[in-house]
């Protein structure tokens, strides 16, 4: 969906350009929205998931650059799949952004604590989200 | 016999007696004791007639005895009549004297010395009479007793008749009657002492009875208090009473207790501790929190720190099932006022604190259900509206904006709903920081700029230049402040105006404001938002901080919103420990003034 020719946006946004991406959400329509956000950022999605479960099976296989996980969802909960990654010496260093639809401050503290590297409240707005995963996943110059 | 030993005999005789002295004494004191004194006079003058009248004795001049006996008739006849003293002269005096008259006839009518040892009667009468008055009238009178015969005889008066008349007589008489006057003085003396000794024995008996009937009296109500009271605490089943001694040991339990705990009053009271109802986890964590020992130290410490608690606590029953009891607890004196135990007054609040956390759940859940189509909804509109590849027509634009406001006026309904059940839980908190609130009026102005413009109504700001800062939470005063504002637009017709105005005061203890700092008064912002709108009709003030209350001129004038932003303001505002104010009257405006408390400079 993104544009042939690079926008200006785009041209001073960091480089994400094969930058591998993880979704996770029981939503359909909140998964696939989040997607279209990943891709305007110039990510790849290699996998879009419904249950922790799964979420956490494909990140073990996968080893995405970053994990995008809804905090309520079926099988493990977003903040029970991070606290998994982050204990596992071969995805701890995958980042994550949790995103949830309790946004109370207790809610942020269990995200952060369970590991999160950002934490986003449903209704997000989609430009906030395209450049959280952005700021997420940019490459530090070598 | 000392005067108490006489008193201590007085005492221990019968009432009765008491009684029937008290009755004579009043009745005629006098009057008996005249009569009294008379009686051995009479006796003897009976037996000398009844001697007469035997020829036992001589009778010499026949009218003389018969006048002789008629005066001693006449005395006794006087002393039964005469009480008092009178005009003619003393009955104490004139009966004796009358009866020596008496003896003086009799003994010149018979002639014979025996008749007269009849002086002695009234000799002893006079003699005991009070004072010496009475001696010397019986010394004298005994003189003319003796002298009368030999006077009525007409024969010449021998040496030896005068002697005994003038002088033997009067003197035996008169040193005899000194000696029976003084005893009689000492036993009258007595007897008075006697006689007060009894009244004060009275008085004594009327008082202890008056006591006893007291104590009596004090008795049975005490008696029907407590009874009182144990009929009040026991009448209380839905909830439990406990009293325990300075140790805990339970004193008090009442029915409300056997319900809640199942155990029957005799098998806990003195034999077992409040604490053996309480999770030893519990009382370890209120240890701790406190600072203070375990056990009772550690349940008492609140009250005991400020007067009395209230709190949950776990209870366990007889059955092992624990039960959330929210237990008022206070120190207990006795009558001196000294520390005798605690109160433990508690509520069953297991199933309301269960309701409680399902309504908790059941909020979350809603607000998470509503949250999640909010999201797509808005996420999507937010694609369609900022796709630069395929632009929108500009109908379409509208249409599409419209949707988006009203999704977002459907979040912000879900976060009200949340927060205020949030408010309602207790789980509402503060993220304090230090907030300058020119910036949140500034703020607030600005979120409502659009909609005020599109209402033709005329937003002033009025904020001061430097930054006023009070401690609070920053997303929550301007969520207050906003509400306030936003209301204040809403409730305004076309061509009103809206005042936002912030200022530093003084707060006196009585409430009262001033705008110079003074040291008893305490430092405060107070934020105002004046509108010329609708009004609120005075009778509905008192309710408009009441969540989904909506005043009728807002519903008369079609007003969009379902009440819960003033409740959620207000909430804010006391969790910021301030006020939430309104002057308002109805088609002239409406002027909300919240007041905070600000750190002293």
């Amino acid at each position: 969906v993104d544009t042939a020719l690079p926008t200006p946006a785009d041209m001073a946004a960091p480089d994400t350009a094969g930058i591998r991406v993880l979704v996770a959400d029981d939503e359909d329509d909140i998964r696939n929205l989040v997607s279209l956000a990943v891709r305007k950022a110039g990510c790849h999605i290699v996998g879009s998931v419904a249950d922790g479960t799964a979420a956490l099976d494909l990140a073990r296989t996968e080893l995405p650059d970053l994990a995008v996980l809804d905090v309520s969802m079926p099988g493990a909960t977003g903040l029970e799949v991070c606290a998994a990654l982050r204990a596992d010496p071969a995805t701890a260093r995958i980042g994550i952004l949790l995103l949830s639809a309790g946004a109370s401050l207790e809610d942020v503290a269990a995200g952060l604590a369970a590991g999160a590297d950002a934490y986003l409240a449903k209704p997000f707005q989609v430009s906030g989200l395209v450049h959280q995963v952005r700021a997420l996943t940019a490459r530090q110059p070598a | 016999m000392t005067t108490l030993d006489v008193g201590a005999a007085v005492l221990g005789r019968s009432a009765s007696r008491a009684w029937l002295g008290r009755r004579l004494a009043v009745l005629a004191p006098a009057r008996a004791t005249v009569l009294r004194r008379s009686l051995p006079s009479t006796a003897m003058f009976a037996v000398t007639a009844v001697l007469l009248g035997a020829r036992a004795l001589p009778v010499a001049d026949g009218e003389l005895v018969l006048a002789g006996l008629a005066t001693a008739f006449l005395g006794t006849l006087v002393a039964r009549v005469v009480a008092r003293p009178t005009a003619v002269g003393d009955p104490a005096l004139a009966v004796p004297l009358i009866h020596l008259g008496a003896v003086a006839l009799l003994s010149a009518g018979t002639g014979s010395v025996a008749v007269l040892f009849l002086v002695l009667g009234p000799v002893l009468a006079l003699a005991a009479t009070p004072g010496r008055r009475g001696v010397l009238v019986a010394a004298v009178g005994t003189g003319a007793v003796l002298l009368v015969p030999t006077l009525l005889a007409s024969s010449p008066v021998s040496p030896d008749t005068l002697t005994g008349a003038l002088l033997l007589g009067p003197l035996t008489v008169g040193l005899g009657g000194l000696a029976v006057n003084e005893r009689a003085r000492r036993l009258g003396g007595q007897a008075a002492e006697i006689g007060r000794l009894e009244a004060e024995r009275a008085l004594l008996l009327t008082q202890v009875q008056t006591r006893a009937d007291e104590l009596d009296l004090a008795t049975r109500m005490l008696a029907a208090r407590a009874q009182t009271m144990t009929s009040v605490i026991d009448a209380v089943t839905e909830q439990s009473i406990i009293g325990t001694d300075r140790d805990g040991v339970i004193r008090v339990w009442n029915p409300g207790a056997e319900k809640m705990l199942g155990l029957p009053r005799p098998e806990v009271v003195r034999k077992r501790s409040i604490l053996e109802f309480h999770l030893p986890e519990e009382l370890e964590a209120a240890a701790e929190e406190s600072g203070s020992a375990t056990g009772l130290a550690a349940l008492v410490h609140a009250a005991q720190e400020h007067g009395s608690d209230v709190r949950d606590w776990t209870y366990v029953a007889a059955d092992g099932q624990p039960r959330t009891v929210s237990v008022a607890i206070t120190p207990r004196s006795d009558d001196q006022g000294t520390h005798a135990g605690w109160n433990f007054v508690g509520t069953d609040m297991t199933e309301a604190r269960a309701t409680e956390r399902m309504k908790d759940q059941f909020v979350s859940l809603i607000s998470h259900e509503l949250r999640t189509p909010l999201t797509s909804i808005l996420g999507y509109l937010e694609l369609v509206l900022d796709d630069e590849d395929q632009p929108l027509a500009d109908e379409q634009r509208t249409y599409l904006t419209t949707v988006e406001r009203n999704a977002d006026r459907l979040l912000r309904l879900v976060g009200d709903l949340l927060f205020t059940a949030q408010v309602d839980a207790g789980r509402f908190t503060l993220e304090p920081e230090d907030v300058d609130l020119t910036t949140v009026v500034r703020a607030a102005e600005e979120t409502v700029r659009v909609t005020a413009g599109a209402a033709g109504v005329e937003v002033v700001v009025d904020v001061p230049e430097n930054a006023l800062v009070v401690p609070g939470d920053a997303v929550r005063l301007g969520q207050a402040c906003d509400n306030l504002v936003s209301n204040a637009v809403k409730f305004t017709p076309a061509g009103g105006r809206v005042t936002l105005s912030l200022h530093a005061a003084w707060q006196t203890p009585d409430g009262e404001m001033t705008t110079e700092g003074r040291p008893d008064a305490a430092p405060v912002a107070r934020l105002s938002v004046s509108d010329t709108g609708i009004g609120i009709p005075t009778g509905e003030q008192g309710k408009l901080f009441t969540r989904f209350f909506r005043a009728s001129t807002a519903q008369r004038n079609a007003v969009p919103g379902v009440g819960l932003g003033l409740a959620i303001t207000k909430a804010i505002t006391t969790a910021h420990g301030g006020t939430l104010d309104l002057v308002s009257a109805e088609g002239a405006g409406t002027t909300f003034t919240l007041t905070l408390p600000r750190p002293a400079a």
